[in-house]
């Protein structure tokens, strides 16, 4: 999913740089500019996703819930069960396309959203039942 | 306290004035109109002015409230009816606000903070309209505050914590509030100008012409003194408006009471913090504040809106000494205010050193190159070079403030430089923990530790922590939380 997000995201890149440079004349861009965006991006497309999908995990025990995200910078994020208070189950188009999902957990933080990218959709249901029931069950209003 | 009731009845006369105003453009658009067609359709104009009139008195008519069943309920409009309904437990704080014409008429605006994190106008709780002594008991009745007041009435019920005193004005001008209320008075006035058609007749060019004859020597200074003195008057006046009369007072027993703040001088403004939701203070220092020896004090507080984090200001700029003593009190221990601070070593200073003075440098490299090529005046690398210096003091006094502690129970955390915090926040009051590093901080086994809170900015975030320190500092304030994901 990642891949191929970011597939998309170079293309568009790329042709925005082609038509911007030696075929409109729009901009006075060199050839050379073009092939080393070219570059960049077919790098980006190679390693990034993969980098990603290498530094992404996640984990839910009976007191919290920890993600793991990023790629250059990568972010650690730590909620504990009882200040959960939304379970969010989303899918975006491209991730249907592979049967994926996201589920996004929101504390009272506006900083303190975790979100569990490219699970596949049955465990993801599963995963916000589960959290729901954990988070049901600890009382307090989770501020 | 079952039935419905109504705002203040004197409030028929500022609703249709506040509608008026809104609807200004359209009351002027028909006018013009008017006037264009000649004066024939004169009924029509007066439509302009009656309708705004009505949809205030409608809404005074419409607006009811009611405490019922631990629940506060509002309702209000009349083709599409709103009903918003909170449980008391959920009220966090109350702003009493009476602007000029509300105080001259003896009534008050009471908002209720929820906590909720929707931004809309329409899903707040707003009794425009009290009058005062209703909006007391209101309040008194929304934060059960009430009756330790009443039981204890001959005990001093009210201890201030913090009471004005007009020399705290001469800290006014070392804020940027002073900066930025200039630059909305010069944007307006220049505005202003435009629109009349001014700098036609100012002629700007005849004064160039006559500032020309001055030396440079004088036209500057006297151009940097006259803006100090405004950019002075100005804060020194804004300050008066909003602080004048601030008094910070504590209600009820050790740990249950609330904190009451009191402050304006033209429109009044009383907030009231419970207790149990202020999590910790924010000891704010900028640059010019801390070299006078001032410093002020933010609640670090839930269900207050982030916009509206003036409520929450405790201690406006006064000496440090005052805010040493009322953060203090607000915290029931000056430890954290005291505790000395790990420093987060050597690898946060080179990283602080190289963002301050690396885009420096290079703006300094690119001048020196470009002089030679194009003609750019030979002073601009000397001023480049300059910058390099501001930048390299910079950030030698950020590596001086960076520090964190754990002391009596609050997490603290301090950064910056122009504009140093110190974060004091309750280990109770952390939600959880983010860690946060880019490739090159995990080359030097750095981490940026971010403590997630429900109040105040949300977040309580350590620069540049090393990463073993930044655990202990997790793990002792939530022992069980993080233990467990530690491989």
């Amino acid at each position: 999913m990642w891949a191929l997000t970011a597939s998309i995201e170079g293309l568009v890149v790329v042709s925005v740089v082609v038509v911007a440079g030696p075929v409109t004349h729009w901009l006075p861009l060199p050839w050379w500019v073009v092939a080393l965006v070219v570059l960049v991006v077919a790098g980006y497309v190679a390693v990034v996703p993969r980098w990603r999908y290498a530094v992404h995990r996640w984990e839910v025990t009976g007191t919290a819930v920890y993600t793991q995200t990023g790629w250059w910078a990568r972010e650690r994020r730590i909620a504990p069960m009882s200040r959960i208070q939304t379970v969010d189950h989303a899918e975006g188009a491209i991730a249907r396309l592979f049967g994926l999902a996201t589920v996004t957990v929101t504390t009272a933080s506006a900083a303190g959203a975790l979100e569990i990218e490219g699970l596949d959709r049955t465990r993801a249901l599963l995963l916000v039942d589960e959290l729901t029931l954990m988070a049901d069950s600890v009382p307090g209003d989770a501020t | 306290m079952s039935e419905w009731q109504r705002l203040d009845p004197r409030m028929l006369l500022i609703y249709p004035v506040k509608e008026l105003v809104r609807f200004l453009p359209v009351v002027f658009a028909l006018f013009i109109a008017g006037t264009a067609s000649g004066g024939t359709g004169k009924w029509w104009q007066l439509l302009g002015i009656v309708v705004p009139i009505g949809l205030g008195v409608l809404r005074y008519v419409t607006t009811r409230y009611r405490i019922d069943a631990g629940r506060i309920e509002l309702r209000r409009g009349l083709l599409s009816r709103h009903v918003l309904s909170t449980p008391l437990d959920r009220v966090r704080t109350v702003d009493i606000t009476a602007p000029p014409v509300h105080r001259l008429l003896g009534l008050t605006s009471v908002r209720v903070g929820t906590g909720t994190t929707s931004i809309g106008d329409d899903d707040r709780i707003d009794l425009d309209g009290l009058p005062v002594e209703r909006a007391r008991q209101l309040r008194a009745d929304l934060l059960r505050v009430a009756p330790e007041r009443v039981a204890d009435e001959t005990a001093p019920p009210e201890q201030p914590v913090l009471v004005f005193d007009p020399t705290w004005v001469r800290f006014a001008p070392l804020t940027s509030t002073g900066l930025v209320i200039t630059a909305g008075v010069l944007g307006l006035a220049s505005q202003a100008v435009n629109t009349f058609g001014g700098f036609g007749r100012l002629h700007p060019e005849r004064w160039a012409a006559d500032a020309e004859t001055w030396s440079v020597w004088v036209a500057i200074p006297l151009a940097l003194v006259g803006l100090a003195v405004v950019v002075s008057a100005l804060s020194i006046g804004g300050y008066v408006v909003n602080n004048w009369g601030f008094l910070l007072t504590h209600t009820g027993p050790g740990r249950g009471g609330a904190w009451h703040l009191r402050r304006g001088l033209l429109t009044t403004r009383e907030t009231t913090l419970d207790d149990e939701r202020v999590l910790g203070v924010s000891v704010g220092e900028p640059l010019g504040l801390r070299l006078a020896g001032g410093g002020r004090v933010w609640a670090i507080v839930t269900g207050l809106d982030q916009g509206a984090s003036g409520s929450a200001l405790l201690v406006p700029p006064a000496p440090r000494a005052v805010v040493h003593r009322a953060a203090g009190a607000v915290l029931r221990t000056p430890g954290p205010l005291d505790a000395p601070l790990t420093g987060h070593g050597p690898h946060a200073r080179t990283r602080r050193y190289t963002r301050a003075v690396g885009p420096a440098l290079l703006v300094l490299l690119v001048v020196a190159v470009l002089v030679p090529v194009t003609d750019l005046p030979v002073w601009t690398p000397i001023l480049a070079a300059l910058g390099v210096a501001v930048a390299a003091a910079l950030a030698a006094d950020r590596t001086r403030a960076l520090g964190h502690a754990l002391a009596d129970g609050h997490v603290v955390v301090r950064s910056g430089s122009l504009n140093r915090r110190r974060d004091a926040l309750e280990t109770d009051g952390v939600i959880g923990w983010n860690l946060r590093d880019t490739w090159f901080q995990r080359r030097v086994g750095l981490t940026t530790l971010v403590a997630t809170t429900s109040g105040g900015r949300q977040a309580v975030t350590a620069l540049d922590v090393p990463e073993p320190l930044a655990l202990a500092l997790a793990c002792t304030s939530n022992p069980q939380l993080l233990v467990q994901f530690l491989e």
